[in-house]
């Protein structure tokens, strides 16, 4: 299979265009918006950020007669654990994801965009503006681009660290300059976004698809995949593999597949035990679970999980999964935003209860309450963040139990240094 | 005016530009004064706020948000390692004890010298390299014990290697 | 108009109405707190989480639009899962301070916890978050941020309704918490509404604190004769003493109360209230106080005026008119011209004074002359005494330390005595007595008295009525009221 995304020789703009690149845009400037949205549409493509919802039907949700102007945001904010493939697709391919947003652009009606990029990525942040540079200098973007009268004026705006700027509305309040608490959704951003006007937000994998789809067609890109899971991913694996990083595959590859055939297998001596399948939130699956799983959108769902970023977290037997959690509480207790009761004050909680479990002060009754506290989480707050912690809170609990009763009864792992807040 | 100088003002107006209302310039804003101090004082928010047309207090607010404003300088490099699953998976609890150990600091504090502060952040999106750190505007990958002894004589005698893109 | 069900209630609603505002118009209560009538929509406390059939999750009924054919259940088993969970979270980090707390016995946590929950705490003690406590932020407020529930309430008020936005949530996560610059103080002119606001004992007045527990409190509503707003307040008082004034929100006139007004109730008990009369910087009894004023008084014959007063009642105001009438004397005036509208854009008035309107009432059916004319007589000294309330003749106060005109002032503080008054009578309060006020809209209030008046102190007519009869003339006043007749 031919990469559409991780290709070589493309970084700069001279290789991208000489393979063909910025092509798909002069189509497009030639096709109807609303043409262009139906490509979409007909690729099946779906957002690659975890929340998968189908890109060319969120296109569509820009009211057709609403006044002032639109915008065009990426979501180049990155911050879901286990997650890195963005920031390999902006070193890459830069391009793709700026010849993406100038096609979006058009078809939505927006004349600017901004690429919101995670703060801690200074070194592709540069590289993204110069990449936007050049295309500025060739007049793929600006104005009037290559003589169609079309404006696409793209910015890059840095975070500054929150995790929660990932979450679409708070991304917009961050680029409008407030903290980054999500908004009250309705209204959605289609119809009320940044600064008040119709958005539509996308994450940089997503984007970056559009130009092939716009160059070879969405029936083309619907043939790769599996079902209603079209189109190549990105898949990043870590943990004790032998060759993390990385991979494009059509959806629908089996976990097995990708360990084996990609990442070489688990390092010498390591036994897998379980897998986060996509990105810290999602929830976790025995090394059993996971083994024939097909990595897509339905199958994942079916087996309890979800996609997600496609971030593939693997666990090997000599990890402690009381330990893991409390990791990962730690961090969603440091990233939650605190606007909403039972996110700001659960994930708090969470926290202490898996630090002592995992100090050995902790009781049975704990571990049942960690359960509790998780399941009153989810589904009363203003965003997900609150079930981001409690999705893996449960499923670790559940398909994990003994190590967590282990614990309970005073038999802990080789304790770290004491956790630091 | 101490940190929103002439100089800065010019700058600014060019990054308020790019947006249709100028308070949403007010975290590149940030970002800048920091770039140009090291750290946001409580000075410099009262100029900006004014700067902007803002109360200090939503200028406050925005600063103690978000985790890479500091509230005071920083060591001449900041070593800021990841502490999430992957990279805790791949030993960065150890990378984090090693650096205590060898600077006689712990998380959030700087060396008496003023070289080094120490934090222990979260994903910083590069998993598949773990353990990573990041040391200034720089990602350090696949850290191991010599590794992280080697960077730290480097960065000990002035060379914080730039990246090649 | 979309029509929705409610708990099996049907009704029809103007669009863009809330389910909480539709809700409330039918009856059922949904407990809330960070919602409030007059601020912005925050929708982040989730108490008031309600079942919407189709909708999968739970929804806030504060920020969910009423759209035709909704049905809404806000009594289901899992609402009310909902909102003892959402108490659970609140609670885990409250700190136990209500014996100490002057919020208890009107606490939003109190009242949900004993409504909603009544659920054991499983967090311990020793794991809850610690804030700083016991903040003096300001003249007015004290600030517990470990009592705080992040509401933002107070935050949205000082940013929408004083619009000085001193107040911000600073940090994230549970380590949140309500801050001002350092070094600041939060000294809006309204600044006590913030302590109304807040649901807990987060925000409290520094005036009320410790002072009085509020299931002790009655209510007496009253009017705040700050200005000629007029804003509808409550005084809270116990066995003889008035600990706060709290407003009485209203469509017409107020929702809030300014700080000023706010502290009136003060004057009832400050050092210098006047309990005697006061002639010649000496004090003297009300009685040979009278009988001296009314000596000066027949003194001055023809040459004696009479003065309304736009800080007096309707009743009062009358009943100087019928003084007038009974000394036979053309120069009484109940014309005061002052400029009218709220002048900050929220409730302080221009008109300084809270009866402009009343006193221009007696003046349509009793007469006298205008403002003006009346301090010509005074320049010219066709009047060499005046017979005023006080801050009425601190209105004049050049003119009548220009013509030498005795000044026979009623007050019930020495501070407002204008200096140079020849003697002062003090009279109630209308905190002690009842009257009538119209405001700057023309809207007619009644204060009820709260408390009694000190030992000696005596209805303004009751005291003119005394005056009267020294000066060997009747008022025949038996109440209030009677300065009224004639006057329909």
């Amino acid at each position: 299979m031919e990469n559409i995304l991780l290709r070589d020789k493309v970084a700069e703009l001279e290789g991208y265009f000489a393979a063909g690149g910025y092509r798909a845009l002069k189509k497009a400037l030639a096709m109807e918006p609303a043409a262009v949205i139906d490509e979409v549409k007909k690729s099946g493509l779906r957002g690659r950020g975890g929340a998968g919802f189908p890109a060319g039907l969120k296109w569509s949700f820009i009211p057709k007669d609403a006044p002032g102007p639109r915008y065009l945001v990426c979501n180049a904010d990155e911050g879901e654990p286990g997650t890195f493939k963005d920031r390999e697709l902006i070193l890459k391919n830069p391009h793709a994801l700026i010849e993406g947003m100038a096609i979006a652009g058009h078809a939505i009606g927006a004349a600017t965009g901004y690429i919101y990029i995670r703060g801690e990525f200074v070194a592709e942040t540069v590289k993204l503006e110069k990449a936007i540079a050049a295309a500025r200098a060739k007049g793929f973007l600006g104005r009037n681009i290559l003589g169609t009268g079309t404006d696409f004026e793209l910015h890059v705006h840095r975070g500054a660290g929150a995790y929660i700027c990932g979450e679409e509305t708070a991304l917009l309040e961050s680029l409008e300059g407030f903290k980054g608490q999500p908004r009250l959704k309705p209204p959605f951003p289609a119809v009320k976004g940044l600064f008040a006007g119709p958005t539509v937000i996308n994450n940089v994998e997503t984007l970056a698809a559009v130009p092939a789809i716009i160059e070879r067609g969405g029936d083309w890109y619907a043939a790769i995949g599996s079902g209603k899971s079209t189109g190549t991913k990105l898949f990043c694996v870590s943990g004790p593999v032998n060759k993390p990083g990385v991979y494009e595959l059509p959806l629908g590859v089996t976990f097995k597949e990708l360990l084996e055939k990609s990442c070489g297998g688990m390092k010498e001596g390591k036994r897998l035990k379980a897998v986060i399948p996509g990105g810290s939130s999602t929830p976790v699956l025995t090394a059993e679970e996971a083994w024939m799983v097909k990595l897509d959108y339905e199958s994942l769902a079916a087996a309890g999980s979800m996609l997600g970023s496609g971030a593939v977290i693997v666990i090997d037997d000599s990890q402690c999964m009381v330990k893991l959690l409390q990791v990962l509480a730690r961090f969603y207790h440091h990233e939650s935003c605190g606007q909403c009761t039972p996110c700001r004050e659960g994930c708090g909680w969470l926290e202490k209860l898996l630090n002592k479990l995992e100090s050995g002060r902790g009781t049975k009754k704990d571990i049942d309450t960690i359960v509790s506290v998780a399941e009153n989480m989810m589904g009363r707050t203003i965003c997900a963040l609150a079930d981001a912690m409690a999705m893996p809170a449960i499923s670790f609990v559940k398909k994990f139990r003994s190590e967590f009763e282990a614990h309970a009864a005073g038999k802990c792992c080789p304790p770290d240094a004491p956790v630091k807040h | 005016m101490a940190f929103v100088t002439d100089e800065f003002k010019a700058k600014a107006e060019k990054i308020c530009a790019k947006y249709p209302r100028r308070d949403a310039a007010l975290i590149p804003l940030l970002q800048e004064l920091q770039k140009e101090s090291g750290y946001v004082a409580e000075e410099a928010m009262d100029e900006l706020a004014r700067f902007l047309n803002l109360p200090y207090a939503r200028v406050k607010a925005v600063m103690t948000f978000y985790t890479m404003f500091n509230r005071e300088p920083a060591g001449k490099y900041h070593l800021q390692v990841c502490r999430n699953i992957s990279c805790h998976m791949a030993g960065a609890p150890g990378l984090l004890a090693r650096l205590r150990e060898k600077l006689g600091i712990a998380e959030g504090e700087t060396t008496k010298d003023g070289l080094f502060t120490l934090s222990a952040v979260e994903c910083l999106g590069a998993c598949g390299a773990a353990p990573v750190m990041q040391v200034n505007d720089e990602y350090f990958e696949r850290l191991d014990e010599a590794r992280l002894d080697a960077l730290l004589e480097d960065l000990k005698h002035g060379r914080l290697r730039a990246r090649d893109l | 108009m979309p029509k929705i069900t409610i708990d099996g209630k049907n009704l029809e609603v103007a669009k863009g109405t809330t389910v909480l505002e539709a809700a409330q118009a039918a009856g059922v209560y949904i407990p809330r707190y960070c919602y409030h009538p007059k601020l912005s929509v925050s929708g982040n406390c989730r108490m008031c989480l309600v079942e919407v059939e189709k909708s999968p999750k739970l929804l806030t009924a504060c920020s969910t639009e009423c759209a035709d054919g909704m049905v809404v259940n806000t009594a289901s088993d899992k609402v009310k899962a909902a909102r003892r969970d959402v108490l659970e979270f609140l609670l885990i980090n409250h700190p136990l301070d209500c014996p100490i707390c002057d919020q208890a016995g009107e606490c939003g946590l109190q009242d949900y916890y004993m409504e909603y929950s009544r659920a054991r705490s499983r967090f311990r003690l020793e794991d809850k978050v610690l804030r700083q406590k016991r903040r003096a932020l300001g003249p007015h407020l004290m600030l517990d941020n470990e009592r705080c529930i992040l509401c933002t309430r107070c935050v949205r008020f000082c940013s929408e309704v004083t619009k000085t936005s001193e107040l911000e949530v600073m940090e994230r996560a549970d380590h949140s918490f309500i801050d001002l610059k350092a070094g600041k103080s939060l000294d809006n002119d309204y600044s006590l509404n913030i302590a109304d606001l807040c649901p807990v004992g987060a925000w409290t007045s520094r005036d009320f604190r410790f002072k009085q527990r509020v299931w002790f409190l009655k209510k007496a509503p009253s009017v705040c004769l700050g200005c000629a707003t007029g804003c509808l307040i409550e005084a809270h008082h116990n066995e003889g003493e008035v600990y706060r004034l709290m407003p009485r929100p209203n469509a017409e006139t107020n929702t809030w109360l300014c700080d000023r007004g706010r502290m009136s109730y003060k004057a009832l008990r400050a050092g210098d209230r006047l309990t005697k009369g006061f002639i010649k910087n000496g004090l003297i009894d009300l009685e040979p106080a009278l009988r001296e004023a009314a000596t000066r008084i027949d003194e001055a014959g023809a040459a004696a005026a009479i003065l309304g007063s736009p800080w007096l009642s309707v009743e009062d105001n009358a009943a100087l008119a019928l003084l007038a009438a009974a000394m036979k004397t053309e120069n009484f005036c109940f014309d005061f011209k002052f400029e009218t509208g709220i002048k900050d854009g929220i409730l302080i008035n221009k008109d300084p004074s809270p009866n402009a309107a009343g006193a221009a009432l007696v003046k349509a059916a009793k007469g006298g002359l205008d403002f003006d004319e009346f301090r010509a007589r005074l320049n010219s000294g066709a009047i060499k005494l005046v017979i005023a309330e006080a801050r009425a003749a601190a209105l004049l106060k050049d003119e009548l330390r220009a013509s030498g005109a005795r000044l026979i002032a009623f007050a019930t503080n020495r501070t407002d005595i204008p200096a140079g008054a020849y003697a002062t009578l003090p009279y109630a309060s209308y905190f002690e007595v009842p009257g009538t006020f119209i405001n700057y809209q023309g809207l007619k209030r009644a204060v009820q008295p709260a408390v009694a008046a000190p030992e000696g102190v005596k209805p303004l007519w009751e005291v003119l009525n005394k005056l009267a009869a020294y000066s060997g003339a009747s008022l025949r006043l038996d109440s209030a009221a009677d300065a009224l007749k004639g006057m329909e």
